[in-house]
């Protein structure tokens, strides 16, 4: 399953040789055939889990495994339903935002980062991991790129530095985790690092330091995101969209597999650690949305906002709490079903009228009434009203910091709820409700393909939030192979 | 320990993209010495085992391969930043940060 987008990537630039036009529907293609075979997987796991693969038939402690657990099964599925969607979305952008020569290296690029997130997934060994990552990490900053404009390449320079840095620190964490345990498989290092906590506590702890930075850069969490809003935002739009619904969260899936299979979250409550990541991503909620609020370009909003609710999966996850996992790993799906939308309906108002500014969105809704509902949709998701998908994370983190007892994060949580309301809904509002006599009521003049994704994530969205059941069934699941005893 | 602090340093502070490009080589260097030394034993040979010689202490291989995958990464690494830095001089016609925040 990995092995064939991979494949296929290379595959690519010498399609793109002969025939330009063919690479985007060959792409849809791969990631079509992906997601069929994650469906099929997710079913065949989800009674008997977990379904482990190793690689060249080397036994476990030795050879590299594989694992298909609940939570990767989850992960897979949306990773690459996201990934069918945008590619549908890509049909057309990319054709106006990248020069064709360079469409075939593109793509290369997006089914490369496709192999590196679902690896990302399914390794159960951390130096596969650290590999992934850096595939991950290299693709992103390609698709940052893709557009060669003079801002795009400084912001991709940028990313690349601090992504650099980013990995080193979480080799280097491996490094101290190898040099206590002896093993690189997650299962097996769980088992020994009990013994060695006794015998190393600092050692282990400078581990979890540095797991926390490393990860911390690459999620973008607070004082260390100052890549995301420039990378984010030079981006071509369909990049944007994966960029900040999927590429930032697979490094926090597999921030949280390492902390809570590997460390436990009793360590993560009972050390500095967890207070840490709870102080950071209270910052990052409130500086995440001020920031947000000052920003007039779309894009960058829509960017910071990214930055503000990475805080709310690492407060989830710092809580330590049954129900602030499940806060995190729903927040990571909903909010990859919020962003993406944003971003699509942010790159339709920019095809359609070549408007990039917020203040210039007067009226907008009568032009495009589609893509605005849709927007108005998403916002008020990110909101946290009920009905809609984002109210389900919020309660779970309001519900996971009682469990935690921390009553401040309640107050937090609905503070940063009207934070979010006052940088999304003056656009819906002007977006509506502003009169500007010259503008006729027609429907969006949008291509399809553009359309059908934005249509599709809405409707996602209504149904999650209207009937959350499967959902939440299935993140209990993922959760529980977190958390024994969940 | 201390190079990587050392190339951390040097990534942050200088000014000139080149010189961070070295800084992140240091940087990554000094992880691969520290797993290298990890799997070192002071008086182990090469990790060859012949017949009839199966008991020798040898050092522990398998940080050597990790970091034969770890030069890889360091190396497309540096050569994808050096090729960005390539054409941002083409666009900016310099390789010092402050000069191109001055032209922004």
């Amino acid at each position: 399953m990995v092995l064939f987008p991979l494949i296929c990537a290379f595959l690519m630039p010498i399609l793109a040789h002969f025939k330009k036009e063919a690479c985007s529907i060959f792409t849809l293609v791969v990631v079509g055939t992906v997601l069929l075979i994650a469906a099929y997987l997710t079913i065949i796991v989800l009674p008997k889990w977990p379904y482990t693969f190793q690689i060249g038939h080397w036994t476990a402690p030795w050879g590299i495994e594989l694992v298909l657990d609940p939570l990767s099964a989850l992960m897979v599925l949306t990773i690459s339903a996201f990934c069918f969607l945008i590619a549908i979305y890509s049909l057309r952008t990319i054709r106006m935002e990248v020069p064709l020569e360079k469409a075939g290296w593109y793509y290369t690029a997006y089914l490369l980062l496709l192999t590196g997130m679902l690896g990302l997934m399914v390794t159960n060994d951390i130096f596969n991991m650290y590999v992934m990552i850096e595939i991950t990490g290299i693709c992103a900053v390609a698709l940052v790129l893709a557009r060669g404009t003079k801002e795009a390449t400084e912001a991709s320079l940028k990313y690349l530095l601090l992504a650099v840095i980013g990995s080193g620190f979480i080799l280097f964490a491996i490094g101290f985790l190898y040099s206590v345990t002896g093993n690189l498989n997650i299962s097996y290092v769980a088992v020994e690092l009990t013994l060695a906590n006794e015998h190393y506590p600092y050692l282990v702890w400078t581990a979890m330091g540095f797991f926390l930075v490393g990860f911390g850069i690459k999620a973008a969490l607070f004082p260390l995101h100052l890549w995301l809003p420039d990378a984010h935002s030079s981006a071509p739009y369909a990049s944007s969209a994966l960029l900040s619904g999927l590429v930032v969260k697979v490094y926090i899936i597999s921030m949280i597999r390492i902390f809570y299979l590997v460390f436990g979250p009793e360590m993560l409550t009972g050390t500095p650690m967890g207070t840490l990541i709870l102080v950071l991503s209270s910052l990052a909620i409130v500086g995440g949305s001020f920031f947000a609020y000052t920003q007039l370009n779309l894009k960058r909003r829509l960017a910071y906002s990214t930055v503000a609710q990475v805080g709310y999966i690492f407060l989830g996850l710092g809580l330590g709490t049954s129900w602030g996992l499940t806060a995190a790993l729903l927040h990571i799906i909903i909010h990859a079903f919020m962003k993406v939308g944003l971003f699509m309906v942010a790159g339709t108002v920019y095809f359609q009228t070549g408007k990039k500014n917020v203040l210039y969105f007067s009226g907008l809704g009568r032009i495009m009434p589609v893509s605005m509902g849709a927007f108005t949709i998403a916002s008020l998701s990110m909101i946290g009203i009920p009905l809609f998908g984002g109210f389900l994370s919020k309660y779970a983190l309001a519900q996971g910091s009682m469990q935690a007892g921390g009553y401040g994060f309640v107050v937090l949580v609905v503070l940063s709820g009207l934070l979010n309301a006052s940088y999304y809904l003056p656009i819906v509002w002007q977006a509506f409700f502003t009169e500007e006599k010259r503008e006729t009521f027609h429907l969006d003049l949008v291509p399809m393909s553009m359309m059908a994704p934005v249509l599709i994530i809405t409707a996602g969205l209504l149904y999650f939030g209207v009937t959350p059941g499967g959902m939440m069934a299935m993140i209990d699941k993922a959760a529980s192979v977190l958390m024994p005893g969940f | 320990m201390l190079l990587f602090s050392m190339g951390c340093l040097i990534i942050l502070t200088q000014q000139n993209l080149i010189k961070k490009v070295i800084g992140i080589n240091v940087m990554e260097t000094s992880i691969f010495l520290f797993f290298l030394s990890i799997g070192n034993i002071i008086p182990g040979g090469p990790p060859i085992i012949r017949p009839g010689m199966e008991d020798v202490v040898y050092v522990n291989p398998l940080p050597q391969a990790l970091i034969l995958t770890g030069i890889v990464v360091s190396f497309s690494v540096t050569a994808f930043a050096l090729a960005i830095i390539v054409s941002l001089y083409r666009f900016y016609g310099t390789v010092y940060v402050d000069e191109l925040m001055k032209m922004r």
